[in-house]
């Protein structure tokens, strides 16, 4: 049966979409295994982990709120360094999630299926850690929280609404919105499905609260694809809008390297390129430890590095966009920016990138990289670093070298930068790390609707 | 109870009508021996100081932060009460008025202006100081003063810091033990029967140089009432100014120069821009012929200040700056030709340019021996065919620095060309009294006298000579080996901890006396409130000393009263009018011509005999920032950019790369420099444009510095540098190196690595303008051509823009500033910081890139960087009509005005920074940490600015415009029912500025000064091509280059 459903299937990228898993119990079997098995030794090593670098980020927030935004390493011209640059990552990381849900959804991408929940969550959290930069990077934190939402006040004080940070609140803040909705929904079914096969009364309960009375019946479902569908329909345009509206925080500014109508296009790249690899980066061992190697196949792993490599082109055109433009405008500041970062102080982030960006991504090519889980795994882990630097480059390197040489000055990260940083990837994990045992982290009943029409097509195809 | 007036500031004070708000403080204390138990004595130093909250008085330490508004009234209450039952002193003389009945000219909320003047090693500068409700917050210049017009340095502007600064000693203590102000007096009275009885024969007085005839006076009478005592005369930069004509012509004669007359300037080391007595007036007089258009001046304003401008600025050409010098300085900065040499080798290079001088023009009885100019012939033939062109229209300069052979040398080339009459003269010097010993030669003898023993009484009034004195003498040991030395301190500085007694100095500021101005003009120096920490000045002391029964300021009183009127009974009138004023107009001095004698000779053979070793040379500086050290411990100054190496809050050796190479060191190496024995270790700083084979040092650092830098490591320290209670030092005391025979520099100096480094708070890290076009300087030839500025900045229309350009209403406020005048004094900085509240942020924010000065001084070096030239750049916002910091806030924290001020909303910025990145000045400035608040003690917090908010941490900050004086300048012309005039605002940093480099008005005048100032050919906009369309223009600066050098 198997066998029948990996063949024949008319894509460019052959492979089977789910490899054993005969029956529905099964497949119920499989994939809420990871709920109701007790968490094993190595869970409970990462999560230890997690929750240290989660106290290291509290003592970082605590610094941060108490002490001031001092404690960090930003100066003047540096007003921005390594927060905005982890928000952008961050943010960036948060938009595969968007397109495996609602884009690859509305192409009727199959493969998509058994890794949208897990590329949802990694964008919930995501965007929760990038959220958080925004608001602490602010002098007045207590202020700023609230002062840049349109609310009515008797100061008839409004937000400037000219201001790319404005646009930025609605289009993170809409996006987090529409990604927990998205999330939840998706998982109503699969908490029924829970609740169902849970054993003890506390979880019943708890699934059951969480399934919003779900029970399966036609209606249920009449009402949840087409309300799917349009969460979809509401998501897809934010995929484009949000980065781009994030890369309006820089291309509005007259920073050299900023100011770029290149901007917008070439970090949506960005950000599908570096939430893919994380995606991967995440999947790949938890593919292997929770054992789904049978829903999320090698077909799935493929597909997701061919991505990377396109949006590493993407990617790598930008770059070459940027510098041509950069020479070609004869601007001296915008040239000089750019020999500053190639060749200043910030030289071997500069290489780094266009090393983990451009050059690595090319052994994707290769099948047989592509076949190689750890060298695949590698790649991910650097084009996220890459990704990093750029943004690192984008921000700290304009603005360390811009148009008064009295002004420039190289930006050092503080020992709180390092724990911020390093708190929300704490944070992120410790997080990622409940919800593989809270929630069903590869849809379950999309699954079994995948194998069903599987096996109809299958059915079909044999009985033409 | 022996008389109050022997204090008696008090009452001196209370005369003062800005003191009738501040309560008298130190009455109860003062007159007080006895308490009951040190509570009690506490408590009264609490009830008696209770503006400042003392409770607890040791020299040095800090006070405590602890009162409130509340508790300062119960204790007031308190006190009255006291008061009442005491009644067992003499209330002070003198009309204390009520504050419950207001003085006419009082009015709460409303700064009032008096005029005074500080005296800065003998120098005064005529003083205004804005006082709200009794409490100065603002220094500026006496505008009416014909010799800085207004304007001041930057030590004057950090006197509101030092007045109240908790740090300074603040109480009356032996051998560090907290005494009553009684029990030294006692102490000195006990001593002074000793004293009458041998006629003063162990009495010795260290005191500092001054102008003022009071003082002179006051220490004249002293040696009247012990014929066997002696007074030494002593400052560690004290400069001589006598020491040439000496040397030169045999006899004492102050040179006075006018650079108004001068086509061409000589300077031999000599940074005569900055050092006083004339600095300001000679960089006025100096930069008026750098640029080629008149100064605007006010129709119908013609007050005698303005006259005398409108004279200065007369001439037309443009002179020359030729400069001879080892280390970069403010003076080489302006120069049009500037010579690399080391300062031993000054005096050979001036003894050339004589001999050619000479050979074309003899002069009678003066030989000149050849010397080989060395490298240097082509300088000293091109230098000395100017000079002889524009022979009587020059000037020579010879630094202070140089021995007294080589200032000969520097009249005498001002002879030779015929300068003497027409711009250089000379006028007797003020007669001091013939006991009074001075500088280096009285110092020694004074330190022999105490080693046989003979000095049983010393009282040092001079700033800190334990630390200043050459290293040689040894001061510190010696003082401390007087029976009874008593030392009138403003901090427990080096020589308090060796004192017996130390007693609080009472601040310029909170003291009575007067001074001669260097035009000769008598300044009246008047207290601008009581003494905050019961303060005492010199004339206290010779009070006490000579039992004089008035207090100093009735001594002051009827000294003038003899002086101005002579016979007129009533002076009271006048006196306040003097006062008002703050000075009498100079009689004209008599001009004496030297007369050639032998001296002459001497002193050039002298020179020619000389021959520098080819050893690594020592050269020791004043500091732009700390002066002698005396501004050693206050922050604003310490944080107050060099104005050429942009360090702060440190010194450095400086060397050039060249020699750097051959030491084997680098920017950042700490080194050990040893001279004869004793070393020091500074960090280095490679400085382009140094000259070779020597290293330059400033001295005055080493002082405990007042932030500790490293308590902000805690992390949970709520604010930037902490106090420094442990005393940490700020950079490293170069008089260790000095010597009496060599104070300024000499040969045989070691470097070595110490394998150590140090990063330095460097407020600027880059060097060059990388080509652009930002600090433009043009030939003298090409101004006002067509072809001297390039590409943008060839037309005054603004680049075209998508949107409509912006329509303001009423006034356009611009601001003009004129590189060819600026030299880079840094006293707009210093001006703008204590106008406008701006906190300083300790060392190691600075190195992180923090510091908060709103305007600050670009300084670029130009040309090949062997022997670069440099330029300084103010920038401050420039108030951008497409201000790309506007559209990028958030929260519409930064706004533009109707009349085009780009205003900032302090309580409205939540602090996201996005408006600094985007400016491309980038001179906004960010509050990382709370430093404005941090650590302030409570009279600290008395300097600051009521018209300026204070910023809390968070917040983004910049230049205004001094918008609180435009609007203080509109409500006080719409009171007097007029429009506003040209001049009538000036902001903090064109009042100070000495040079008058900075014009402010609107452009909707087309007559008004920055009107005119656009409309100068010389007129351009920094960064014009990002399309910002800046209101403060920058003027270009005009290079006058010699054909035959270049």
């Amino acid at each position: 049966m198997a066998a029948a459903i990996a063949k024949d299937h008319p894509t460019l990228d052959s492979g089977p979409l789910i490899i054993g898993q005969t029956d529905d119990v099964a497949l119920n079997e499989t994939l809420l295994r990871q709920v109701w098995a007790p968490p094993s030794k190595a869970w409970w090593i990462m999560f230890g982990i997690a929750s240290m670098g989660l106290g290291l980020f509290g003592i970082a927030l605590y610094l941060t709120l108490v002490v001031g935004v001092g404690t960090w390493g930003n100066n003047i011209p540096n007003g921005w360094a390594w927060d905005i640059t982890n928000f952008v990552w961050w943010i960036g990381i948060g938009h595969a999630g968007t397109l495996i849900s609602a884009i690859l959804l509305l192409f009727q991408q199959k493969w998509r299926t058994s890794i949208n929940r897990f590329a949802e969550t990694m964008t919930l959290f995501s965007v929760m850690c990038a959220g958080i930069f925004p608001v602490l990077h602010m002098g007045r934190p207590w202020f700023g929280a609230y002062w840049l939402l349109p609310y009515p006040n008797t100061f008839r004080l409004w937000p400037q609404f000219r201001s790319a940070l404005v646009w930025d609140v609605f289009a993170v803040s809409t996006y987090l919105t529409t990604s927990i909705l998205f999330w939840y929904m998706g998982l109503v079914p699969d908490f029924a499905a829970a609740r169902e096969s849970a054993k003890r009364r506390w979880q019943k309960i708890t699934y059951g609260i969480l399934s919003l009375g779900w029970r399966g019946g036609a209606r249920h479902w009449k009402h949840y694809q087409s309300s799917y569908m349009i969460l979809a329909g509401l998501a897809t345009p934010l995929v484009l809008s949000v980065h781009s509206v994030v890369s309006f925080d820089f291309a509005i500014g007259v920073i050299p390297g900023w100011h770029s109508t290149i901007s917008a296009p070439f970090f949506v790249a960005g950000a599908v390129f570096s939430g893919f690899a994380m995606v991967l980066t995440l999947m790949l061992p938890a593919r292997k430890y929770l054992k789904l190697e049978s829903v999320i196949t090698m077909r799935h792993v493929h597909a997701m590095a061919k991505i990377i490599l396109v949006t590493s082109w993407i990617v790598t055109f930008s770059y070459v966009m940027e510098h041509f433009m950069a020479f070609y405008s004869g601007n001296r500041v915008e040239i000089e920016s750019l020999i500053f970062k190639a060749t200043g102080p910030y030289a071997v982030i500069y290489w780094a990138m266009l090393a983990c960006n451009c050059v690595i991504t090319q052994l994707l090519w290769s099948k047989k990289v592509r076949d190689n889980i750890i060298v695949l795994w590698v790649i991910c882990v650097l084009v996220n670093v890459g990704m990093w630097t750029e943004r690192f480059m984008i921000i700290a390197g304009g603005l360390s070298h811009d148009f008064l040489p009295s002004a420039f000055r190289i930006f050092h990260p503080s020992i709180v930068d390092v724990m911020l940083f390093v708190g929300t990837l704490s944070l992120f994990s410790f997080l990622f790390l409940l919800a593989l045992r809270i929630i069903p982290i590869v849809p379950v009943f999309e699954v079994k609707e995948l194998r069903h029409e599987l096996d109809h097509e299958a059915h079909q195809s044999h009985a033409a | 109870m022996p008389s109050l007036k022997i204090w008696g500031q008090d009452a001196a004070a209370a005369a003062n009508p800005a003191d009738a708000l501040t309560l008298q403080p130190s009455d109860a204390t003062a007159e007080r021996g006895w308490f009951r138990s040190v509570d009690e004595y506490a408590g009264h130093r609490g009830l008696g100081a209770q503006v400042q909250g003392v409770t607890k008085v040791t020299p040095g330490e800090p006070i405590p932060d602890s009162l409130s508004r509340r508790s300062f009234l119960q204790l007031l209450g308190g006190g009255l009460g006291v008061a009442g039952l005491q009644g067992c002193f003499k209330p002070p003389a003198g009309h204390i008025l009520p504050y419950g009945k207001l003085a006419a000219n009082l009015i709460p909320g409303e700064p009032l202006h008096y005029a005074t003047g500080v005296e800065i090693d003998g120098v005064v500068t005529p003083l205004l100081v804005t006082c709200f409700d009794g409490r100065p917050i603002k220094v500026e210049g006496n505008p009416d003063h014909p010799e800085n017009l207004g304007s001041t340095g930057v030590f004057e502007q950090a006197l509101l810091e030092q007045l109240y600064d908790s740090n300074r000693v603040q109480a009356v203590s032996e051998r560090g033990q907290v005494r009553s102000d009684d029990s030294l007096r006692r102490g000195i009275q006990e001593e002074l029967r000793k004293l009458v009885a041998t006629q003063g024969e162990g009495l010795r007085l260290l005191v500092p140089p001054t102008s003022s005839p009071f003082l002179h006076e006051r220490r004249a009478r002293v040696l009247e009432k012990f014929p066997k005592a002696k007074i030494v005369e002593y400052s560690a930069l004290g400069i001589e100014a006598t020491a040439g004509t000496e040397a030169g012509f045999g006899q004492a004669l102050l040179p006075r120069y006018d650079l108004t007359k001068a086509d061409t300037v000589l300077s031999l080391d000599s940074d005569f821009l900055w050092t006083q007595p004339y600095g300001q007036r000679l960089a006025r007089e100096f930069t008026a012929r750098r640029t080629a258009t008149a100064p605007h001046l006010q129709p119908g304003q013609d007050t005698w200040a303005q006259e005398q401008q409108r004279r200065e600025y007369n001439s037309v050409p443009m002179n020359r700056l030729y400069v001879a010098e080892a280390n970069f300085s403010i003076t080489g900065m302006m120069a049009d030709h500037r010579l690399r040499v080391r300062s031993s080798d000054v005096g050979n290079l001036g003894l050339a340019i004589l001999r050619a001088v000479t050979v074309q023009r003899p002069v009678a009885g003066l030989s000149v021996p050849a010397v080989d100019p060395g490298p240097h012939a082509n300088f000293v033939q091109a230098v000395a065919k100017d000079l002889l062109r524009s022979a009587g229209r020059s000037v020579v300069f010879v630094g202070p620095r140089q021995p007294p052979e080589v200032q000969a040398l520097g009249h005498l080339l001002n002879l030779a060309l015929g300068n003497l009459g027409q711009t250089v003269s000379f006028t007797q010097p003020a007669a001091r009294h013939a006991r009074i010993e001075v500088g280096n030669e009285g110092l020694r003898q004074l330190a022999a006298d105490i080693d046989q023993q003979k000095v049983d009484v010393l009282l040092v009034t001079a700033q800190n000579p334990a630390f200043g004195a050459p290293a040689d003498l040894d001061l510190a040991r010696r003082i401390a080996a007087v029976p009874f030395s008593v030392y009138l301190a403003d901090y427990a500085d080096q020589t308090a901890e060796k004192a017996r007694w130390v007693l609080p100095a009472a601040h310029p500021l909170e003291t009575w006396g007067d001074a001669v101005a260097a035009d000769g003009s008598h300044v009246v120096l008047q207290p601008l409130l009581a003494p905050l920490f019961d303060g005492k000045s010199e004339a206290d002391l010779i009070g006490l000393l000579i039992a004089e029964a008035s207090a100093p300021h009735e001594l002051l009183y009827s000294a003038w009263h003899k002086r101005v009127a002579p016979g007129v009974p009533l002076f009271d009138d006048t006196w306040a009018g003097l006062l008002r004023k703050g000075f009498t107009i100079a009689d004209a001095q008599p001009v004496t011509l030297p007369v050639l004698g032998n001296a002459a000779s001497d002193a050039l053979n002298k020179i020619a005999q000389q021959h520098a070793t080819a050893d690594l040379e020592l050269g020791l500086y004043p500091s732009y920032q700390v002066h002698d050290g005396r501004y050693a411990r206050t922050g604003q100054l310490l944080e107050l950019p060099d104005p050429v190496t942009k360090l702060t809050w440190t010194n450095a050796a400086l060397v050039s790369p060249k020699t750097a190479d051959k030491l084997g060191i680098a920017s950042n190496d700490v080194v050990e420099l040893t001279l004869r024995g004793r070393s020091i270790q500074v960090p280095t700083i490679v400085l382009p444009g140094h000259a070779d084979d020597t290293v330059s040092v400033a001295l005055g650092f080493g002082q405990v510095s007042p932030l500790d830098n490293e308590r902000w490591s805690s992390f949970l320290a709520p604010s930037a540098a902490g106090p420094n209670p442990e005393g940490k030092l700020a950079g490293a005391n170069a008089y260790a190196l000095r010597h009496s025979d060599a104070p300024w520099f000499t040969t045989g100096l070691k470097v070595q690595k110490t394998g150590g480094t140090r990063e330095l708070a460097l407020s600027q890290e880059h060097w060059t303008m990388e080509g652009r076009e930002l600090a433009i300087e043009v030939p003298a030839a090409l101004v006002g051509t067509t072809e001297h500025l390039a590409g943008e900045h060839s037309t005054n229309e603004p680049i075209p823009s998508f949107y409509d350009p912006v329509k303001p209403e009423g006034f356009k406020w611009a601001m003009a500033i004129d590189l060819a005048r600026c030299t880079g004094c840094s006293a707009c900085v210093m001006a703008c910081q204590t106008e406008n509240n701006i906190p300083i942020v300790g060392e190691e924010q600075v190195k992180r890139g923090r510091e908060m000065h709103w305007l600050r001084l670009d300084r670029y070096f130009t040309g090949d960087l062997d022997d670069p030239g440099a330029i300084t750049q103010p920038v401050a916002c420039v108030h951008c009509e497409n201000a790309p910091c506007e559209y990028v806030c958030p929260v519409n924290a930064t706004v533009h005005s109707d009349e085009g001020l780009n205003e900032m909303i302090y309580n409205r910025c939540v602090g996201t920074r996005y408006c600094s990145n985007n400016c491309p000045y980038h001179v906004r400035r960010f509050n990382y940490l709370n430093y404005s608040y941090g650590n302030k003690t409570d009279v600290e917090k008395m300097a600051v600015n009521p018209e300026v908010t204070v910023r809390s941490r968070g917040v983004m900050e910049k230049c205004t415009y001094c918008v609180q004086r435009i609007e203080r300048g509109r409500i006080g012309a719409r009171v007097q029912g007029r429009d506003l005039r040209d001049g009538d605002i000036k902001t903090a940093c064109q009042t100070a500025c000495p040079t008058q480099a900075i014009s402010f008005g609107t452009l909707s005048d087309p007559n008004s000064k920055v009107s005119q100032q656009r409309q100068d050919p010389r007129s351009y906009q920094l960064l014009k091509e990002v399309g910002t369309r800046p209101r403060t223009t920058h003027l270009v600066r005009v290079k006058n280059k010699n054909p035959e050098l270049s």
